[in-house]
């Protein structure tokens, strides 16, 4: 009983440590969230559903755009608020795009 | 079997003129009813920048075509054209059947719901007291 076993596996150990973190962060969330939140942020929500948007040209530079940074890198839907489907468009319509030379790969210079 | 549809992009050099372009379409078209398909439709977008160089140039005239075919060697000859002319400089082709079917499936879904759960006239006069409740109560 003392010696649990012999040969505990080596995730074991480390499974033991990660068992007690979890409720550090755990009870963390719990205790704010009791409250009212405090920071109330406005919900995104998806342009091409508000618009009912079946399919994103890829021919519409200035639709794409926004969605595009300065550089060329498409922007997470964490900061444009686009639902999953249509980000998964949009990624595909930048793609063409930019193999058209119509949004860039990387900004030269 | 089912006509596909494509989006065929290609561009020119700047210094293209107008008249050679034209020709390079009629000579796609030609190829395109050679082989079964059709081209449906041709926009010459003009000279405009591209986002990044090619063949050294930063602008490009661009052609847009969309086109039918039933046959996929349609596309394969195509390509070998527009590869072997000189002027254009960069071109795409793009199958878009498959997403339009999906569309239209999207759009027709769309309509369905919206015929079956028409908006009531007596859900609109029960919604308005709610706000007034709670309007009242702060």
């Amino acid at each position: 009983m003392s010696e649990q076993q012999p040969v505990p596996r080596p995730s074991g150990p480390s499974g033991g440590s990660r068992e007690g973190r979890p409720s550090g962060p755990g009870g963390g969330p719990s205790g704010p969230r009791r409250g009212k939140r405090q920071y109330f942020r406005k919900k995104k929500v998806c342009r091409f559903c508000v618009e009912k948007v079946d399919f994103i040209d890829y021919k519409k530079v200035e639709m794409l755009q926004p969605f595009v940074q300065e550089r060329g890198k498409i922007l997470p839907r964490r900061m444009t608020g686009t639902c999953s489907k249509h980000q998964r468009w949009l990624g595909v319509a930048v793609k063409r795009a930019r193999n058209i030379a119509l949004l860039p790969f990387a900004t030269e210079l | 079997m089912a006509d596909r549809l494509y989006d065929l992009i290609f561009i020119c050099m700047p210094t293209t003129p107008e008249e050679e372009v034209t020709k390079i379409v009629s000579t796609l078209e030609q190829t395109a009813s050679e082989h079964g398909g059709k081209v449906e439709k041709v926009e010459k977008w003009g000279t405009r920048k591209m986002a990044y160089r090619v063949a050294k140039q930063r602008e490009g005239f661009y052609v847009y075509l969309a086109l039918h075919s039933t046959q996929g060697s349609l596309i394969k000859e195509l390509e070998r054209r527009l590869k072997v002319t000189d002027a254009v400089i960069k071109y795409m082709t793009v199958r878009l059947d498959e997403e339009i079917k999906r569309q239209q499936k999207l759009v027709a879904h769309r309509e369905h719901r919206a015929r079956r759960r028409p908006r009531k006239p007596a859900a609109a006069p029960a919604a308005p007291p709610a706000p007034e409740q709670q309007a009242a109560a702060s």
